[in-house]
């Protein structure tokens, strides 16, 4: 046993002296979190600016009310802030780069379109900007459309009220019911596409509910992003950490170590113990930095300490059984990175679990790294206990296990044949 | 102390001993001289219970390396061609974790440090980290390791490769103050000097094979009084073979001939016959009796060869 603090304590000393991999394997999860988080915010929610749309209403119809009400009903509003100017003020605004599009309705636009002549719309939409003006073309778009297939459907019945009114006299009784025999078929012909649908779906947001019930709970993407990338900081740095086999082998020292009166089962015992004190040392100082630099609540420290030792003892594991496949330290900086971004990718770290489909999600579960990710996910958004992750538990335990015995066997293996 | 039996090493389908015996008795310093790839590390490695032979028998100290090893590698002491080193660590670290694992106790591992670096004149930059000293400061220390422990058996394996003269003297006095005090060394190197100046014994080793073995005397008596004549040039054995009647003939192949003469005076006729017969020779060299002329006639070339 002293010959493996020797070698715990030496390899401990030799990464404090030099720690640069060790830390910039951290910065993984760091900026990660930091990145992800300041792009959508800390709720998670992206904020986009409200979008500044100049109109020019040259006709002053009822088409171009049809327009600019359409752009001021209540979701739009909320997104486009509708300005209206004069032709002249409109274009020097946009030259000045003051709004993000400009609309122009032609004069006469609303009597073209019952006469169905052919109209235009003009949309002028500012260069220095790329994505709000798409929104406001995609609107504006979409309003045509509307205007264009109104005015094709009801045409008829709407060029009969025109004529009825063009005349001296007051319409007859009869031509004002087929007048409205007129519309009530077309409006049963189109009626499904212009009322409303008989099922609604009905869209809450999940944050504003949780505020309203006066609960101080509430969604934080740090929370949500921090595990997985933790998980993939954590498995780089055990695998730096356990490199040192294979870097010891080819340095001459691991051949020196056999020379000295000590076992081969020894030096692997030492070699995996440093790399789960280094993981485990990185580990602690990363969830203090997620405590106190991310503010995230850490949940039940005992199912937390419990999860995290589980997850540093299962990502020891298998890396050392990965390492007893390993003969070189180009062999692994070619197949290790592959491996471990493999099976961060199917257990969640990278794209939510959550977001992947249902193959993906089945197939992640093979992965160590979603056992890990899960529960640390439930024990900092939820407050998991250890009775909600004992499955979790069990299963990185287990696999710890399964990993860590073949692998130091494979090791012992290599080590005993020289290499 | 040490008797190596018949010892045979394969890898794959290359022979790298096959089958090698020596002695080496308390307090001698012995050396292996040999080429790259003679097989002179396979040996120290098998000794140091790295590696384990494919046949044969290494016994040290009355112990087997097989059934004693972890024993063996207690009192041996062992010094690899490469810097062993880790590079983060300090000289004084590096020496008391490799005292530590040999079962120092810490102030013995202090003391033992001091008196190590002491010893190789590196105890003003002891607390530096190993990559910050020069090839020859890491050589001194790489040997430190090899002593703290005061092992009854010291291997060294080339342990002066790629130095300068001055760290190269420094390291071999060490060495012969350490076969003086009663170590047994066992000191592998491919610089016929080395060997010539430091080895009580000497054991020429080529293909995995030892070819012949002794004190520096027993081995120069192998070639004689007879001075060993290189000549190559452009000729071929058949033109070159009449001409050779009366002198000791050691190689003939075409282009390169090896004799072996009396005195100076058979080396000018034997050239002036090559001129007669319109031979055109391109070098000649002549070695007097040494260990570097026991090489040549042993192996028919050169050891830089």
């Amino acid at each position: 046993m002293r010959q493996v603090i020797l070698i715990v304590m030496k390899d401990l000393r030799r990464r404090l002296r030099s720690p640069v991999a060790v830390v910039s394997m951290m910065f993984i999860p760091i900026v990660i979190t930091l990145v992800i988080g300041l792009v959508f915010g800390r709720s998670g929610q992206v904020e986009l600016p409200r979008i500044r749309v100049l109109l020019v209403d040259k006709d002053n119809g009822v088409f171009s009310h049809f327009i600019r009400q359409g752009m001021q009903q209540e979701r739009l509003s909320e997104m486009i802030d509708l300005v209206e100017v004069e032709e002249d003020e409109g274009r020097s605004m946009m030259e000045k780069g003051e709004a993000s599009a400009l609309i122009e309705i032609p004069e006469s636009f609303t009597a073209d379109l019952l006469d169905e002549k052919p109209v235009q719309l003009s949309l002028t939409k500012n260069p220095s900007e790329t994505f709000l003006p798409i929104i406001v073309e995609e609107v504006v778009e979409t309003a045509a459309l509307m205007l264009d297939s109104g005015v094709r459907i009801f045409a008829d019945p709407i060029g009969r009220v025109q004529s009825m009114f063009e005349g001296e006299s007051w319409p007859s009784g009869n031509d004002v019911t087929g007048l409205l025999d007129n519309s009530r078929d077309r409006f049963v012909l189109v009626g499904g596409y212009l009322t409303d649908s008989l099922v609604v779906l009905k869209t809450e947001d999940a944050t504003a509910q949780i505020e309203e019930e006066g609960s101080t709970q509430s969604f934080d993407i740090f929370a949500f992003v921090l595990p997985g990338s933790l998980l993939i900081g954590l498995l780089f740095i055990s695998q730096i950490a356990l490199r040192d086999i294979v870097r010891e082998r080819e340095y001459g020292t691991l051949p020196r170590l056999l020379t000295a009166p000590l076992e081969v089962g020894h030096v692997i015992a030492g070699k995996t113990l440093s790399a789960f004190v280094i993981t485990a040392v990185s580990c602690i100082l990363l969830v203090i930095i997620a405590r106190f630099g991310f503010g995230i609540t850490l949940g039940n420290p005992l199912a937390l300490v419990v999860h995290l030792v589980a997850t540093i003892f299962m990502c020891t594991g298998v890396l050392t059984l990965l390492y007893g496949f390993i003969r070189s330290d180009r062999a692994a900086d070619a197949a290790l990175p592959v491996v471990i971004l493999t099976m961060c990718l199917l257990g969640g770290s990278m794209v939510p679990y959550e977001q992947m489909g249902a193959a993906l999600q089945e197939a992640g579960k093979f992965s160590p790294v979603f056992w890990a990710v899960d529960g640390l996910k439930r024990i900092f958004i939820e407050g998991a206990g250890l009775r909600d992750i004992s499955l979790h538990l069990g299963i990185l335990y287990g696999l710890a296990v399964l990993t860590v015995v073949p692998g130091t066997l494979l090791l012992r293996r290599r080590v005993k044949r020289g290499g | 102390m040490i008797k190596v039996n018949d010892i045979a090493k394969s890898y794959g389908d290359v022979t790298a001993l096959g089958g090698i015996s020596f002695e080496v008795r308390e307090g001698e310093i012995f050396g292996f001289l040999g080429p790259n790839g003679a097989g002179k590390t396979t040996t120290v490695s098998i000794i140091s219970g790295l590696l384990l032979a494919d046949s044969g028998s290494v016994r040290i100290a009355d112990m087997d390396i097989r059934k004693d090893s972890r024993k063996i590698r207690k009192i041996q002491g062992v010094v690899p061609q490469e810097i062993a080193l880790y590079e983060e660590l300090s000289g004084r670290e590096n020496l008391h974790f490799w005292g530590s694992l040999y079962g120092l106790s810490s102030k013995d591992v202090r003391d033992a440090a001091e008196r190590v670096l002491e010893l190789v004149g590196l105890t003003e930059r002891a607390n530096d980290p190993v990559r910050t000293y020069s090839g020859g400061m890491k050589r001194r220390i790489n040997l430190c390791v090899g002593l703290i422990h005061r092992p009854r058996v010291l291997l060294l394996d080339e342990p002066t490769l790629g130095i300068d003269p001055q760290a190269r003297l420094n390291i071999l006095d060490i060495i012969k103050q350490e076969g003086s005090g009663g170590t047994t060394v066992i000191y592998t190197t491919h610089y016929l000097e080395e060997a010539e100046n430091l080895c009580d014994r000497i054991a020429i080793i080529d293909h995995g094979r030892i070819l012949a073995d002794g004190t520096l005397q027993e081995l120069t008596d192998l070639v004689g009084e007879d001075d060993i004549v290189m000549i190559t040039g452009d000729f071929t054995d058949q033109q070159v073979r009449p001409l050779l009647n009366d002198v000791k003939v050691e190689h003939l192949e075409d282009a390169s001939l090896r004799v072996l003469v009396s005195d100076s005076s058979a080396i000018g006729q034997l050239l002036g016959r090559f001129f007669s017969a319109g031979i055109h020779v391109g070098d000649v060299s002549i070695k007097e009796p040494s260990l570097e002329s026991v090489f040549i006639k042993l192996t028919g070339r050169e050891l830089r060869d």
